[in-house]
């Protein structure tokens, strides 16, 4: 986290010197499909229940991701962040009667998602954070609101068609994630960067062979450079990605799980996927079906 | 002023209308002096009287700003691999010995020979131990400077310079740092040296070693050589003012 | 923890990339710093002129950016897009120690007595003899103790390869915090333990080397 301070200070540095060249991802005006937000929600929700009480306050802290387009981004002079997770968010909020200018947004890294919840330093987490039974032992996961795998991320030109062809080619990822992992277990020379963007400047540089992470991500990023870049190879591994909460309130499983099928239902879901990772050219995927909330 | 010493001595050194500041202070005024082949040259007089710089100048471990100092009849280069190259031929002593701290008695004398000579090494060593055996340091070839007393490190210093075979010595208050008890030991190995035909330019304040191996004696003052002379003329009748003031300042003790 | 433990080889392997880039750093950045300090104290202009600048520019210049430079900035106009990152990890980490090594070596050299130097001249040593047999060898021993914290220093500075696509130790530490985020302490604390090990066998080495030295003068 540290690291991440410097290098962000670093950075500025170098946007300074005019070394950098910076996307610019997500910055787009439009902040999202308008999602009706609930009257008078506090009294919809028992005494004593955290969804109570972030009611009655009238705002909620949730987590994401800032550096992802298309699943959760922040440009430096954006208010808000932009992308799939916000859009999650904010129907969620909505349930409660907060309006998405009320919502305060935390960036969220794949390392402090876990201990951040744990210390309720925001109530939620929605930043592409696969539900998986390890972190379920210490937080609580509902879900899946969204599907996807992992997958490459190559140049136009790239031969790469198959997930065998990785085998001895340099791929990179996040330091630290489990795409990183996943494709060294496949036989590929892994290579962690800090962030994706440096990771698709390394895929854009030829430095490396090919980037990975979710599909969902990396459509985003292909979004970004139609003549350069493609998704390549049918998803590996399937990320179910999930809305994180504190386990030391299991009531709020109930909740999130209601609020997003209802908003499957009614076709807010499909509308927060168009205006995000929609933009990328694929087609609006079923709603997946989300798992049983653990008997509390 | 005679000219004692260079007579029937083909001249070595030559130093002409040499002068040098160091910033506002005129530490060479004019300095003509030429030292003959196997002459031996004492430098006297009192501290701040240019004598040393005068010594240093001569292999340019001090540049000088006007004048020409020429050894063998070859002009001092500039800074570089001729220079180098010159002052090989020019031994020299300090006061404060400057053995090599890092190397062995044994390996301060090979040095020079070795890097600068290109001997091969079984040759310098041979040589190296002659040397050290010549100035009674022999035994001690495989210590370290530090473990060496003054007169001991400073007979080394003088077996260091001899090792590169050179045409003149030059020794600069070789006995200044020393106990009284060393300095002796010192003297008696620049007797022989000097009995033994080097040119040697001697700046000292040991007036016996003047006397017994100083064929001839420079007196400075105020960055002026004052008075030249023979020793015992230098000693018994000096003929400045300057110079009978300081003898008579240093014989009283 | 346990984790960490049943995946140990894992550890390993990364800290012997750890081990590999500060041995390769180490000796480039020691030979680097050597020449940048025989030029800052060299009688040419030009080179000295040039050290000077390199050592204040890169010195005062974060280890982050120098790998950013290297890593990110470089490759987009078309340098090091082919060169291995454990030579790219090695460049940057040795560009940066350099000009620390050669600030040690600086001290070194000027708690080297000039009456050393001097004795070197009037034998007939030319300025790189007099460097390469006397002043350097001096001033060399002089600088162990600093030296000794340079290179403690550039080891745990190889850390930042974890994001430039080296996964030495604290690469693989992410690996590990990120997947049991709640065990965090106990993967720092073994991973800490790791680095300590080495830097511990560079104060030994380093003391070593103080205590030969000073025992042969």
């Amino acid at each position: 986290m540290r690291m991440t301070r410097i290098k962000a200070t670093a950075v500025a540095t170098l946007l300074a010197l005019g070394l950098a060249a910076c996307g610019n991802a997500g910055s787009d005006d439009d902040s999202g499909p308008d999602v009706k937000v609930s009257d008078n929600a506090a009294a919809s929700f028992p005494d004593g229940s955290r969804m109570k009480a972030l009611a009655d306050s009238g705002t909620i802290n949730i987590g994401v991701k800032f550096d992802q387009p298309g699943i959760g981004f922040k440009g430096a002079t954006d208010d808000m962040p932009q992308g799939f997770d916000p859009e999650i968010g904010k129907i969620l909020a909505a349930s409660l009667g907060i309006e998405p200018d009320k919502i305060k947004w935390t960036e969220t890294i794949s390392a402090n998602r876990e201990p951040f919840l744990q210390k309720g330093q925001v109530d939620l987490v929605i930043a592409s954070y696969s539900i998986t039974d390890e972190r379920r032992q210490v937080v609580g996961q509902a879900g899946p609101y969204y599907v996807t795998g992992q997958q490459l991320l190559v140049k136009k030109d790239s031969d790469i068609s198959s997930i065998d062809d990785v085998k001895g080619k340099e791929v990179c990822s996040v330091t630290g994630s489990t795409s990183l992992d996943q494709i060294e277990a496949k036989g590929a020379t892994p290579r962690g960067f800090d962030t994706y963007s440096e990771c698709v400047d390394q895929v854009l540089n030829g430095t490396v062979d090919a980037m990975t992470t979710d599909g969902a991500i990396l459509l985003g990023y292909a979004a970004e450079h139609p003549d350069d870049l493609k998704v390549a190879v049918d998803p590996f591994s399937e990320e179910r990605y999930g809305v994180g909460y504190g386990k030391d309130h299991p009531e709020m499983c109930q909740w999130i799980v209601d609020t997003i099928k209802k908003a499957q239902d009614d076709g807010d879901w499909a509308k927060a996927f168009e205006s995000t990772l929609g933009k990328s050219g694929v087609e609006t995927p079923e709603p997946p079906t989300m798992d049983a909330c653990p008997a509390s | 002023m005679t000219d004692v010493g260079t007579v029937g001595r083909e001249p070595l050194v030559a130093l002409d209308h040499v002068d040098k500041w160091f910033g506002q202070l005129h530490v060479l005024q004019d300095i003509n002096l030429v030292i003959g082949r196997g002459e031996v040259v004492v430098v006297i007089g009192p501290s701040g009287s240019g004598k040393s710089t005068l010594c240093r100048a001569i292999n340019r471990l001090e540049t000088i700003d006007k004048g020409t100092i020429a050894l063998d009849g070859q002009p001092l280069p500039q800074e570089g691999k001729a220079l180098a190259q010159l002052r090989a031929e020019v031994g020299m002593v300090f006061q404060s010995f400057n053995l090599f701290a890092h190397k062995t008695i044994l390996e301060n004398v090979m040095l020079g020979p070795v890097k600068v000579r290109k001997q091969p090494k079984a040759d310098a060593e041979k040589r190296a131990r002659e040397l050290l055996d010549r100035v009674g340091v022999g035994h001690q070839a495989e210590k370290y400077p530090a473990q060496l007393s003054g007169g001991q490190q400073q007979r080394v210093a003088i077996a260091r310079a001899l090792a590169m075979e050179p045409k003149v010595m030059l020794f600069d208050e070789p006995t200044s740092a020393l106990d009284p008890e060393m300095i002796k030991e010192v003297l008696d190995v620049m007797v022989d040296l000097a009995r033994g035909g080097m040119t040697m330019v001697v700046v000292t304040h040991e007036m016996g070693f003047a006397r017994t191996a100083g064929d001839r004696v420079v007196f400075m003052a105020d960055g002026r050589i004052v008075e030249e002379n023979t020793p015992e003329e230098f000693f018994d009748n000096p003929r400045s003012e300057r110079a009978k003031d300081f003898l008579s300042k240093i014989l009283k003790h | 923890m346990n984790e960490v433990f049943s995946n140990f080889d894992l550890v390993l392997r990364a800290f012997w990339l750890t081990v590999q880039i500060a041995a390769l750093s180490g000796v480039v950045s020691l030979v680097l710093g050597t020449v940048l300090v025989a030029m800052r104290i060299g009688p040419i202009g030009v080179l000295r002129q040039f050290a000077t600048t390199y050592v204040t520019l890169v010195r005062n210049t974060p280890l982050l950016v120098v790998f950013i430079f290297i890593f990110i900035a470089a490759p987009n106009v078309g340098w090091f897009v082919h060169t291995p990152f454990l030579l790219k990890g090695v460049i940057a980490v040795s560009l940066y120690t350099s000009t620390f090594v050669c600030e040690a070596l600086r001290s070194g050299i000027n708690a080297v007595p000039v009456g050393q130097a001097e004795a070197a001249r009037a034998i007939g040593m030319t300025f790189s003899q007099n460097l390469a047999h006397v002043v350097l060898p001096q001033a060399f021993r002089a600088s162990v103790p600093p030296l000794g914290s340079t290179m403690i220093a550039m080891t745990k500075n190889t850390s930042v390869a974890a994001v430039f696509g080296l996964m030495e130790a604290t690469g693989r530490m992410r690996f590990f915090t990120n997947r049991h985020a709640d065990d965090a302490v106990g993967i720092l604390i073994v991973f800490a333990v790791g680095y300590i090990v080495i830097v511990e066998l560079i104060s030994l080495a380093s003391y070593g080397l103080e205590r030969r030295w000073r025992a042969a003068r």
